[in-house]
């Protein structure tokens, strides 16, 4: 088995450091909102700082050359272990996450929160935290950001609790991924160890090094599971997803589920680090994976039509459809994996909509129990069809960029499981449009009731927010051919060391 | 090649819903019928520039669209398609007059949805790219699902919504896997129909692609059992509504177009389940209706049974059967989607479409009983209507290659007919009874002209059937041949 991996450095593609400014400049941005502690000037720059590291990411995207199967805009410095590089895929869900931060600063300006300096100061922390697990290639970096990014989530859902049940859900959310984070830690561990043992001594976590000390027999085994179950944790996968249905229900609406599930860091995780370090037990495992995926699909999507809070529905949603992803991912053939990551970022920017709209409808409403909406389409027309586009993004309808994404699912698992259980993953889909379908038919589309709320039109700022994800979704679902061509050579890079 | 004139058609419904937005809301009706009228304009210069003689799919445009995965924007249309692209312009055109007066709110939102899947079905009879045509055919399903929830005559609409969105979202799936199925089997990852159709597959595949497209277009033909969602539409849906997705036979379209030449060799193994799945159609179809006593209803279950002798026709794969069955199909646009168009007429004076609610119908609206009667008459079949040649057709190709099949849908064709007059009867004669009745007036002149241009359309074209059927006769031709007969 060949390791495959090389890269190219910046010097080479960039006049400037390009990855380590987009890991900087949302901290530098964090610090400076933080300083001005609740000025209006702070709010205004929290939103040019969101909208700088996006600009800086399309100008990444233009400085590389994503038909090399090579890792580029690599970085390096030897102390510190440091190295970076991205290619294709960690692109794409770079866009994706600062995208939704300019979302979520506007999002938070429109409604109308406590403090907001100190939200754009956590919510650039984050950020930076999202950004740094995506750029890094170094195992133990990678668990490092993924803790800061823990930590400013547990924050945001503290600092804006308010009631009891929000408590318990944020007890619940620190248990479950703090296990999940020890578990991927001592995955790590069990890497580093191994390379130390065929090297002599020599620690390193750096996936350049692992992979060309892969882990043998049990100890492979061993650091599978650990790294996977940390990352299923994460993801959500089920059964491991207990924690997000009560922080999604009480947590702080929109943002804290957001930044936990808008991008799959989980699901990249396990693209970037489990496939190539330990590829036999995943060639191993893989049938119980699937065959865990698929039941998650069903599983979630009966327990999603159970759901009478539209805030805790839309977490069934998550997690029945990153069932769909990991059937993408573990089908070990490299339209599956290029289905599986641009259909995670669809998802990321179709849910992050959805939870948006809902916390627009809170606002008004006071509630998200499904029982107590009704008549919403008459008021908010534009956020109701908002609502049911985004939703039909994640059941992958043509258009919208999900179609295409779920098209190489499809292609693949066809090619891999064969005809019968990719009848079944896409008949899950139907379920997931099925449950959605029947929450908007609930509260946007039924009779107005008596003595209901009378709820406001919508505002200009939430026009902008639901406008700009809209736009970015239809447009992406009509000119597939950019994305496809982003993440095309990496796919295909991620799929060659394994056997089809 | 100087325009392109199917883009044009394409893409200017998106127009028209561009300047619905622009322009002052009063003039949103004006705005759609201009929109409306230029296409009837457009699509009758493409079947005028399209030659019967000529290659095989005319008006060609290609652009890729998707290179990585060999998607192109590839519109065509042959002789089977092209009787379509008026035909559809023409109900849209005529739903819209119908449903003139009775603006519904939110008008912006309503036309544009009406516009949009008007677009969307013209893109299904002009895509040749399978993933395209599959964009088109999933593009239908939202605009319905609104014109329905929102605009629907009854409490359940919402729900009726929900769930015909649903089935056809399930019934779409088999149609993407077969279509990823037929792109991957070629050396080259390919959606183009036009190389699809010269490459045969091995039996196996062959039989795998021709059941799920059976499958999915199944759900969309009606045919039975997968017909449960059209009853529940008809009741649901205004007139208007309903006359577009019973008028426009879009699944037996695919059947022809998609599912029988994709996999020649499963067509003819599986003629008996073609055949078969006709012949349950048209009997349950035509027994069904006897139990209705909601006109409206009644007319759905007729649809499903002269749809179903269409698909019995087509299992004897001869150029005959194709011809009778596309110009049956048309006549059926006209015919039965004319007759929705009356009953929401009928359905604005009276409140109601249930014959125990109406009786004696003829005497305070004679114009609308008449109308309603040659519609229906075209519906069943009658010589000198629209409906006859490629019923005759059809019976006589059906005859001669499943006998019995052929003389069991005879049956139930008399049936139908036997069904379609009781509730006729007891809707339009008899004693008025009813204030509801007594106090409606006949139909306006806006109403009388749809209505006129609609008897011109069926007496015209049974009258003197052979240029129509000569259009088609070329592209049947070679259809039957691919098949080898």
């Amino acid at each position: 088995m060949t390791s495959g991996l090389s890269e190219i450095f910046w010097t080479e593609q960039a006049s400037l450091p390009l990855l380590l400014a987009l890991q900087l400049l949302p901290l530098l941005g964090a610090a400076v909102v933080y300083a001005l502690n609740e000025r209006r000037t702070g709010v205004t720059l929290g939103k040019v700082f969101a909208l700088g590291e996006l600009l800086l990411c399309i100008v990444a995207v233009s400085h590389i050359n994503p038909t090399l199967p090579a890792l580029q805009l690599a970085e390096r410095f030897a102390p510190l272990a440091y190295h970076v590089a991205v290619d294709g895929l960690s692109l794409l869900l770079l866009l994706l996450v600062a995208l939704l931060t300019l979302l979520m600063t506007l999002y938070g300006m429109s409604r109308g929160m406590i403090s907001p300096g100190r939200l754009f100061a956590v919510l650039l922390l984050a950020e930076a935290g999202l950004v740094g697990m995506l750029v890094t290639v170094n195992v133990a970096w990678f668990a490092a950001f993924s803790a800061l990014e823990l930590w400013s989530v547990v924050y945001l859902l503290r600092r804006w609790a308010s009631s009891r049940a929000e408590i318990l859900a944020l007890s619940r959310f620190v248990q479950y991924q703090a296990f999940g984070w020890v578990l991927f830690a001592a995955g790590c561990l069990v890497l580093g160890w191994g390379h130390a043992e065929a090297t002599g001594g020599r620690w390193s976590f750096d996936l350049f090094d692992l992979v060309g000390a892969i882990p043998v027999g049990k100890f492979q085994t061993a650091a599978f599971y650990l790294l996977f179950y940390g990352l299923a944790v994460r993801t959500p996968l089920f059964p491991l997803h207990g924690w997000l249905p009560n922080m999604a229900q009480h947590g702080l609406i929109a943002v804290a589920p957001a930044l936990m599930v808008g991008v799959k860091v989980g699901i990249y995780g396990m693209m970037r680090f489990v496939l190539p370090l330990t590829p036999a037990a995943v060639e191993t495992w893989q049938p119980y994976v699937v065959g865990f995926a698929m039941a998650g699909v069903f599983f979630t999507a009966a327990l999603a039509f159970q759901q009478s809070n539209l805030r805790r529905l839309l977490a069934f949603a998550v997690v029945s459809h990153t069932s769909l992803l990991v059937i993408g991912l573990f089908s070990l053939h490299e339209s599956g994996i290029q289905g599986a990551m641009l259909l995670a970022a669809n998802f990321g920017l179709a849910v992050t909509g959805m939870w948006f709209i809902v916390g627009f409808v809170f606002r008004r409403t006071g509630t998200t129990e499904l029982h107590e909406l009704s008549g919403l389409f008459e008021r908010i027309p534009f956020l109701a069809i908002a609502f049911l586009t985004f939703g039909l993004a994640i059941v992958g309808m043509p258009g919208t960029p999900g179609f295409d994404a779920a098209h190489l699912i499809l292609e693949a698992s066809i090619d891999q499981f064969g005809a019968l259980p990719t009848v079944a993953t896409a008949l899950g889909n139907v379920a997931a449009a099925g449950f959605l379908l029947w929450a908007f038919q609930r509260a946007f589309l039924s009779q107005a009731k008596a003595g209901g709320h009378d709820v406001d039109r919508t505002l200009p700022m939430e026009y902008v927010v639901c406008g700009i994800a809209l736009a970015a979704m239809l447009a992406i679902g009509f000119f597939t051919e950019p994305w496809l061509y982003l993440t095309e050579t990496a796919s295909q890079a991620a799929a060659a060391r394994f056997v089809r | 090649m100087s325009l392109p004139l199917l883009s044009l058609l394409l893409f200017l419904p998106l127009l028209g819903i561009a300047s619905i937005w622009l322009l002052p809301v009063r003039a949103t009706r004006h705005v759609v019928a201009f929109t409306m009228l230029v296409t009837l304009a457009l699509a009758t210069a493409a079947l005028v520039a399209y030659d019967p003689a000529g290659a095989r799919f005319q008006l060609l445009e290609r652009v890729t669209w998707i290179a990585s995965l060999n998607i192109h924007y590839l519109v065509a249309v042959d002789g089977i398609s092209v009787l379509f692209l008026p035909a559809t312009a023409l109900l849209f055109l005529g739903s819209l007059v119908a449903s003139w007066n009775a603006v519904p709110d939110a008008p912006r939102l309503h036309y544009s949805l009406l516009l949009l899947f008007e677009m969307a079905t013209l893109g299904i009879f002009c895509a040749l790219d399978t993933a395209l045509f599959f964009v088109f055919w999933e593009l239908t399903l939202v605009p319905l699902y609104f014109l329905l929830g929102r605009w629907g005559v009854t409490g359940g609409s919402a729900h009726a919504a929900t769930r015909y969105f649903l089935i056809m979202l399930a019934g779409g799936i088999p149609l993407l896997i077969a279509f990823v199925i037929l792109a991957t089997s070629q050396p080259v990852l390919t959606f183009d129909l036009t190389v699809l159709l010269g490459a045969p597959l091995p039996r196996a595949t062959q039989t795998a692609v021709f059941l799920l497209c059976l499958l999915g277009f199944g759900v969309k033909v009606p045919l039975v059992p997968l017909h449960t969602w059209l009853p529940q539409f008809a009741l649901a849906a205004p007139g208007s509504l309903t006359a577009l997705i019973v008028g426009l036979k879009l699944g037996a379209f695919g059947l022809i177009r998609f599912a029988i030449p994709l996999a020649p060799q499963a067509a003819l193994d599986l003629h008996w389940l073609l055949a078969g799945l006709g012949t349950v159609a048209i009997l349950y179809g035509a027994v069904g209706m006897l139990a209705q006593s909601n006109l409206r209803l009644g007319l759905a279950y007729a649809s499903i049974c002269h749809v179903g002798l269409a698909v019995l026709g087509l299992a004897s794969y001869t150029a005959q059967a194709a011809q009778g069955a596309v110009s049956l199909l048309l006549s059926f646009s006209v015919a039965t989607g004319g007759a929705f168009v009356l009953l929401e007429f009928l359905r604005q004076r009276t409140g109601s479409t249930d014959v125990n609610a109406l009786g004696g119908a003829a005497k305070t609206m004679p114009l609308l009983a008449t109308g309603f009667m040659i519609c229906g008459l075209a519906g069943v079949g009658m010589p000198g209507t629209s409906s006859f040649p490629g019923e005759f057709m059809l019976i006589i190709s059906a005859l001669e290659h499943h006998t019995g099949a052929g003389m069991a849908a005879l049956f139930g064709l008399a049936i139908a007919a036997g069904g379609f007059l009781s509730l006729y009867r007891k809707a339009f004669f008899g004693p008025v009874s009813r204030a509801a009745v007594a106090n409606a007036s006949d139909l306006r002149p806006r109403e009388w002209a749809v209505l006129v241009a609609l008897i011109v359309m069926i007496v015209g074209i049974g009258i003197n059937p052979g240029p129509w059927i000569e259009i088609v006769r070329p592209a049947a031709e070679a259809w039957a041949a691919g098949l080898g007969r």
